[in-house]
């Protein structure tokens, strides 16, 4: 058998049966490396197992309510610092913002009343210039129509009017007539 | 009226840290236990084992009721002490290194020949378990004190079983070569207490 087949055996910790164990102390009487490892893994083992359980010192209970009360103080302040960090971090971009935005109006204000005075400056260029155009054309129609033309003109064209409708009701009334 | 385990688990879900000390109270050796072979000091024990227990209570309504108790303070006292070994690199120091202001003496009234004798003894310990990789420590550690099975340890650990299996071989083979290397160096203490030991098994 191959020599690291004994190596695993010393190190596994695992139960060897009675051929095994024969096996591996004949082995180990013929080699000194498994030998020393063999007695390495023993003393190390009793060491070990011999070993008093390392105890806290009395109080240990005790000590423990202390640090989970400061433990919990600390998280509780820690949650009020995240909560205030927020809200003021909130509250800084809500500023700044606003801020910005006012700003943005108080820096274009002048241009803004400028741009408003022009365009009630250019309504009235607009303005003036088809009462410009507008106004001679009524003093033209004034001088050309006389006041007797116009009488003329609104007499002809409201007797027209009034004849059209009254043949207009008339041919209705002889197309009745017919039609009964 | 002494309450169960399991009555106390509950209270302590709900808020009630009395209940919750009377598990510490239960539990404070093996924890302490687990951090001190792990960290190597009692300072650091105390506080990493203070931890685990801080932990384990803002944890525990995330407690599976079917796994053991035991077993889940165990994981988190054992995967806080591997994270501080990997934060920190927490050197493992000898016992004569420190003031023991967090460890109990060995038992009530212990002769000084007793005392210097675990002292030697658990310098030799430390000195064994400091070259071992962080989690593999933890799995000796389960199960030499704790008499853990591969399946206990693979559930502490979080690991399978055949991993758990070959770390414990690897580890077993590191400290199996440091023990030999021990014995070879002339390292006055370490040295008079392995022999001690080597005198011990060869008596038995």
């Amino acid at each position: 058998m191959k020599h690291q087949q004994y190596e695993n055996w010393i190190l596994m910790d695992e139960e060897l049966n009675k051929e095994q164990q024969r096996d591996l102390h004949r082995h180990l009487k013929q080699c000194s490396q498994c030998q020393a490892l063999y007695q390495a893994s023993h003393q190390i083992t009793h060491l070990f197992k011999t070993m008093p359980e390392p105890t806290p010192a009395a109080g240990f209970s005790t000590r423990w309510l202390k640090q989970i009360d400061k433990a919990e103080k600390r998280k509780n302040r820690l949650i009020l610092f995240i909560t205030l960090g927020g809200i003021s971090l909130a509250t800084m971009i809500l500023l700044s913002t606003v801020g910005l935005e006012l700003r943005s109006v108080m820096g274009s204000f002048p241009q803004m009343m400028f741009e408003l005075v022009t365009l009630i400056a250019n309504w009235f260029v607009f303005f003036n210039q088809i009462s410009d155009i507008i106004t001679p054309l009524f003093r033209v129609g004034a001088k050309l129509l006389s006041p007797v033309w116009l009488y003329v003109s609104v007499f002809g064209l409201s007797g027209i009017t009034a004849a059209w409708t009254i043949s207009f009701y008339r041919s209705r009334g002889m197309q009745k007539e017919l039609n009964q | 009226m002494c309450e169960t385990e399991t009555q106390l688990i509950a209270k302590a879900t709900t808020g009630n840290k009395e209940a919750f000390s009377m598990l510490v109270e239960k539990y404070q050796k093996p924890v302490f236990s687990v951090c001190y072979r792990m960290l190597g000091t009692p300072t650091a024990a105390e506080d990493a084992a203070q931890e685990a227990f801080i932990r384990a209570y803002q944890a525990l309504d995330r407690y599976d009721p079917d796994r053991s108790f035991a077993t889940w303070i165990l994981s988190i006292a054992s995967n806080y002490s591997i994270d501080q070994l990997r934060k920190k690199k927490v050197t493992i120091l000898s016992m004569d290194s420190e003031k023991h202001a967090w460890l109990a003496p060995p038992d009530p009234g212990p002769s000084p020949e007793k005392v210097a004798l675990v002292k030697e003894k658990n310098a030799l310990v430390q000195a064994i378990l400091a070259d071992l990789p962080e989690t593999d420590r933890a799995a000796v550690i389960l199960q030499y004190w704790h008499d853990y099975s591969y399946e206990e340890i693979a559930e502490t650990l979080d690991l399978s079983s055949s991993a758990v299996k070959s770390r414990l071989f690897r580890a077993r083979k590191l400290m199996a070569e440091k023990w030999q290397e021990m014995q070879l160096i002339s390292a006055p203490n370490v040295n008079a207490a392995a022999k001690r030991i080597a005198h011990e098994t060869s008596t038995i």
